[in-house]
C-alpha cells in the first residue's frame, strides 16, 4: 500500500518537472533577483541589505503563489479529466491518494524553496540562509497541503485559489489583527467589537502564525534561534497533518 | 446522485487523525502567549512616495491600515506607560506619513492631541502640539479643533501661556471657517480659567455645535467630557 502512495508521489514530482513549473519558477526568481539589483542600485546606502530584503520578501510571496496555483491546477485537472475516477476505480484507498499527492507536492515545495535560496547564498551567512530556507520549505508545504485540501473540497480553480489566498493573508496578518482588536481606545464594551474579538481569537486558534516564519529579519539583521526553527518545523508538521486529515475526510465523503 | 457520502463512510483512522490534529493545533495555539506590542518594535515608516507606490492606488485604505497599526503600539492597558515608551520622532513620522496619504483624515490629529499629547512628559507633549500646529497650518479650516485642544494642553499642562495664546491667535487668524467660540478662544486663554474648565468649554463647544458627527468620536469625546466634569479634584488655577 505504501508503494502506491510513493508511486503517486513520484508521478506528482514528474508532473511538476514535465509541466512548465520549473521554467516558471526560474523565470520568476530571475525577475525577482533582477528587481533586487535594481533596488540595490537606487539605494544610497545599505545596498546589499536592500537587495537581500527585497528579494527575500518578494520570493516568499512569489513562491507561495506559484505553489498554490500549481497544486490547485493539478488536482482540478484530475477532477475535470476524470483521472481521479479512474484511479479510484483501481485498488487504491482514497487516503493513499491524498498521502501520495501530499508527499509529492511537499517535495516540489522543498525543491522550490531550495532554488529560492540560491540567489541569497552569496550575500547572507549559511546559518541564516538554512533557517530561512527551511522555514520557507515548511511554509510552502503548508500552502501545498492547504491548496490540495481546497482543490479536493471545491474542485474548481477560482474558489480554491480564493480560499488559499484569504487563508494565507489572514495567517500573515493575524497577530496585527489581534493587537489591533485587543484594546480599542473606545467602544470596547460594544457587542459587535466583542464578537469580532472572539472571532479573531478563535481564528488564532485554528490558523498558523505565519507572520513569524521565514522572516527577512533573519537574513539582514540576526539569525533566529534554532529553537524557533524547531518550533516552526513541529508546528508545520502538525498543521500539514491536520490539512491532510481534512483533505482525506472530504475526499472520502465525495461521490464520483 | 448525492454529491456527498455520509460521514460513516469515512474510515475511523481518518476521523481520528482529523480530530487529534485539530485538538493538538488548538491546544498548541492556546498555549502560546498572546501577542504584545513592544514600543521598540515601532520603526520609521517608509517614505511617502514609497507608501504611495505600495498603496496600489488606494492611499486612503493604506493610511487607515497604518493608523490601526500605529494604534496597536500604544493601545495597551495602562495607557500612559506605553505612550511614554514610544519614540515620538518615529510616531511623528508615522502620523505625518498617514496625513500625507490621506490629508482629509482627522484620526492622526486626534491621536496626536488627545492621546500622545497627554503623556506626563513635557518634551513629548510639546512635540505632539508642534506636530498639530504644523499640520494645522496646512489645512486650518479642517484641523482647527485639534489645535484648540493643544492650546489647552500647552496653557495648563506645559504652563506656557504665550504659546497657547499663539495657537489661539492662529486659529482666529487662519481658520476662517472655524466656529465662533473657537475663533474667540483667545479670550478665555487670557482669562484665568482652570484646565478642567477650559477643556470642558472646548469639548462642550465641540459637542454642542454639532462639529462632531461620527458616533464613535462623539462617544469618545463625550466620555472625556464626562470624566472631566466628574473629576472631583479641583485643578489649580493658573496665573497669566
Amino acid at each position: 500500500m505504501k508503494s502506491r502512495a510513493a508511486t503517486i508521489a513520484r508521478y506528482t514530482l514528474l508532473e511538476a518537472l514535465r509541466t512548465r513549473l520549473p521554467a516558471i519558477v526560474l523565470i520568476v526568481l530571475a525577475l525577482t533577483v533582477a528587481a533586487g539589483f535594481f533596488v540595490e542600485q537606487i539605494a544610497v546606502t545599505e545596498g546589499v541589505r536592500f537587495r537581500t530584503g527585497f528579494y527575500a520578501a518578494a520570493a516568499r510571496w512569489a513562491t507561495v503563489f506559484i505553489v498554490a496555483l500549481h497544486v490547485i491546477a493539478a488536482v482540478a485537472r484530475e477532477f475535470d479529466d476524470k483521472v481521479l475516477d479512474v484511479l479510484l476505480a483501481l485498488d487504491l484507498p482514497r487516503s493513499h491518494y491524498v498521502l501520495g499527492r501530499l508527499a509529492g507536492f511537499a517535495a516540489v515545495a522543498a525543491i522550490i524553496a531550495a532554488v529560492a535560496c540560491v540567489p541569497l547564498a552569496w550575500s547572507v551567512s549559511a546559518g541564516a540562509l538554512a533557517q530561512w530556507g527551511t522555514s520557507l520549505a515548511v511554509e510552502l508545504a503548508i500552502v501545498a497541503a492547504l491548496a490540495l485540501f481546497c482543490a479536493i473540497t471545491f474542485t474548481q480553480l477560482v474558489p480554491a485559489a480564493g480560499f488559499v489566498a484569504a487563508f494565507y493573508i489572514l495567517a500573515r496578518a493575524l497577530t496585527a489583527m489581534r493587537l489591533i482588536s485587543a484594546n480599542p481606545i473606545s467602544g470596547a464594551d460594544v457587542l459587535s467589537h466583542q464578537v469580532m474579538g472572539v472571532v479573531v481569537e478563535g481564528l488564532a486558534l485554528i490558523l498558523p502564525g505565519l507572520e513569524s516564519w521565514t522572516k527577512t529579519d533573519w537574513l539582514v539583521n540576526q539569525p533566529a534561534a534554532w529553537a524557533t526553527l524547531a518550533v516552526i518545523v513541529a508546528q508545520g508538521a502538525l498543521y500539514i497533518a491536520l490539512l491532510a486529515g481534512a483533505a482525506m475526510f472530504d475526499l472520502h465523503r465525495k461521490n464520483f | 446522485m448525492k454529491n456527498e457520502r455520509p460521514i460513516s463512510q469515512v474510515p475511523r483512522p481518518v476521523l481520528a487523525l482529523l480530530a487529534l490534529t485539530l485538538c493538538l493545533q488548538i491546544g498548541w495555539q492556546a498555549s502560546q502567549s498572546r501577542p504584545v506590542a513592544r514600543a521598540d518594535a515601532l520603526e520609521a515608516p517608509p517614505a511617502p512616495p514609497v507608501l504611495r507606490a505600495l498603496s496600489l492606488g488606494e492611499p486612503i485604505a493604506l493610511a487607515q491600515l497604518m493608523t490601526l497599526y500605529l494604534q496597536a503600539f500604544d493601545n495597551q492597558p495602562g495607557i500612559s506607560i506605553p505612550f511614554m515608551e514610544l519614540d515620538y520622532a518615529q510616531v511623528t513620522q508615522w502620523l505625518d506619513a498617514i496625513l500625507e496619504l490621506n490629508p482629509a483624515g482627522q484620526y492622526p490629529l486626534l491621536m496626536a492631541s488627545q492621546l500622545y499629547g497627554q503623556v506626563p512628559d513635557e518634551a513629548k507633549a510639546r512635540q505632539m502640539c508642534d506636530f498639530v500646529y504644523r499640520q494645522f497650518l496646512r489645512d486650518p479650516d479642517r484641523r482647527w479643533r485639534w489645535l484648540a485642544h493643544c492650546a489647552i494642553i500647552v496653557k495648563h499642562r506645559l504652563k506656557d501661556p504665550q504659546l497657547a495664546l499663539s495657537y489661539a491667535e492662529a486659529i482666529t487668524r487662519e481658520a476662517r471657517h472655524a466656529s465662533n467660540w473657537a475663533r474667540q478662544m483667545r479670550i478665555f486663554m487670557l482669562e484665568d480659567l482652570g484646565e478642567r474648565e477650559a477643556a470642558t468649554v472646548l469639548l462642550g463647544g465641540l459637542l454642542a455645535t454639532g462639529e462632531v458627527t461620527d458616533p464613535k468620536e462623539l462617544h469618545f469625546l463625550t466620555e472625556r467630557l464626562k470624566k472631566l466634569q466628574g473629576d472631583e479634584k479641583p485643578s489649580p488655577a493658573t496665573r497669566n
